[in-house]
């Protein structure tokens, strides 16, 4: 929908880019029943901006003021939530994280090699990177992120 | 938005347990409000049932009222979810004006003005009485948009639809407008405005 009615509106409110303003102004310069219809929606537009508001009844403010007195007092969200929980939900993660990756790591039966002067440099690397080793080297990645993420938040709620 | 301002720090204020300064709050927006309940019950006594309904709501979840947004905007969220609940409870007749007896209402309507002399009326009478013709949802846009001083997207936010629909919705409402405008002065509409 983009009548010429629409176009004036958009005009009239402020709504269109410089080059469908100029477009338009040379319409409503150029055409006189363009103009007509201009001059009448800019009219139109003055008399809504000039709506009138119903008022309520006298008693509005206090029946409101009478109906809220019983109610607990509004309290902003941020002093709701008690920080301990959050201390709570985050240490419980961060236990679970740190049970799991410790069970990983004790199932993975890993040995450590014989310490020895003969070190043979040609070990192949391949047989070191089994499922176990990097499910284990992405755990402790998360864990880390994690770290990370509490600490870049902390700083930004701090920034605050 | 030194009203904005202004608000946020009221809030803030009721928030720090001075519960008495939302009387200002009140007292700042209950003409729109009301006017707003106004627009979709047709009925004055709803219509501040309603608007006290919606200020009682707002106070209570006060604390939730995220202070990015401006206050008017979720005020009147608040005011058309409330209205829209009591007409669903109330099952009220809010069916088009251009419902065939919704016509023949305003005729006979326009009739009894004619009677009694509308000549003596001024054009902000007439807008009124044009606008409260309007559809719910018409009626409700217009003031948002002239008197609430919302933009599109406000308007979209507190009506829960998008930015392009209202756009639409309000270039049909005024011409709606107008033609109730038109068909309540007839010929002295141009003389008036």
């Amino acid at each position: 929908m983009n009548t010429i009615e629409q176009q004036l509106w958009d005009y009239i409110d402020g709504k269109l880019n410089e080059s469908s303003k100029k477009a338009i102004e040379e319409k409503i310069e150029s055409n006189a029943g363009i103009k007509a219809q201009y001059e009448e929606l800019r009219e139109l537009n003055s008399a809504f901006n000039a709506l009138d508001l119903d008022e309520p009844s006298m008693s509005f403010t206090r029946n409101v003021m009478e109906s809220i007195v019983l109610a607990p007092a509004p309290v902003a969200m941020k002093t709701k939530v008690d920080k301990k929980i959050i201390y709570g939900i985050g240490g419980f993660f961060v236990l679970s994280l740190l049970s799991l990756l410790g069970y990983v790591i004790y199932n993975s039966a890993l040995s450590m090699p014989k310490f020895g002067f003969n070190t043979n440099l040609n070990f192949r690397v391949d047989q070191y990177i089994t499922p176990t080793v990097l499910y284990s080297f992405l755990f402790f990645d998360l864990v880390v992120g994690l770290v990370f993420l509490d600490l870049f938040l902390r700083k930004k709620v701090a920034q605050k | 938005m030194e009203q904005n301002t202004t608000d946020l720090a009221l809030i803030q204020k009721v928030l720090n347990g001075e519960t008495d300064q939302y009387a200002l709050l009140v007292k700042r927006h209950q003409r729109f409000v009301f006017t707003l309940a106004l627009r979709f019950l047709k009925n004055r006594e709803d219509a501040e049932e309603v608007a006290q309904d919606c200020f009682v709501k707002a106070y209570k979840a006060l604390g939730t009222f995220k202070q990015t947004a401006k206050f008017s905007t979720w005020l009147y969220t608040i005011t058309y979810t409330t209205a829209m609940t009591f007409l669903r409870k109330n099952r009220l007749d809010t069916t088009s004006i251009d419902d065939e007896s919704a016509v023949l209402q305003l005729e006979n309507q326009t009739s009894a003005f004619s009677a009694n002399g509308y000549e003596k009326q001024d054009s902000h009478a007439f807008l009124n009485m044009a606008i409260t013709q309007l559809l719910p949802d018409d009626a409700a846009i217009i003031t948002l948009f002239y008197k609430g001083e919302q933009s599109l997207e406000e308007i979209g936010e507190t009506l829960h639809m998008e930015p392009n629909t209202i756009k639409v919705k309000l270039h049909r409402a005024r011409q709606r407008l107008k033609e109730k405008l038109q068909y309540l002065l007839k010929d002295e509409v141009k003389e008036l405005l």
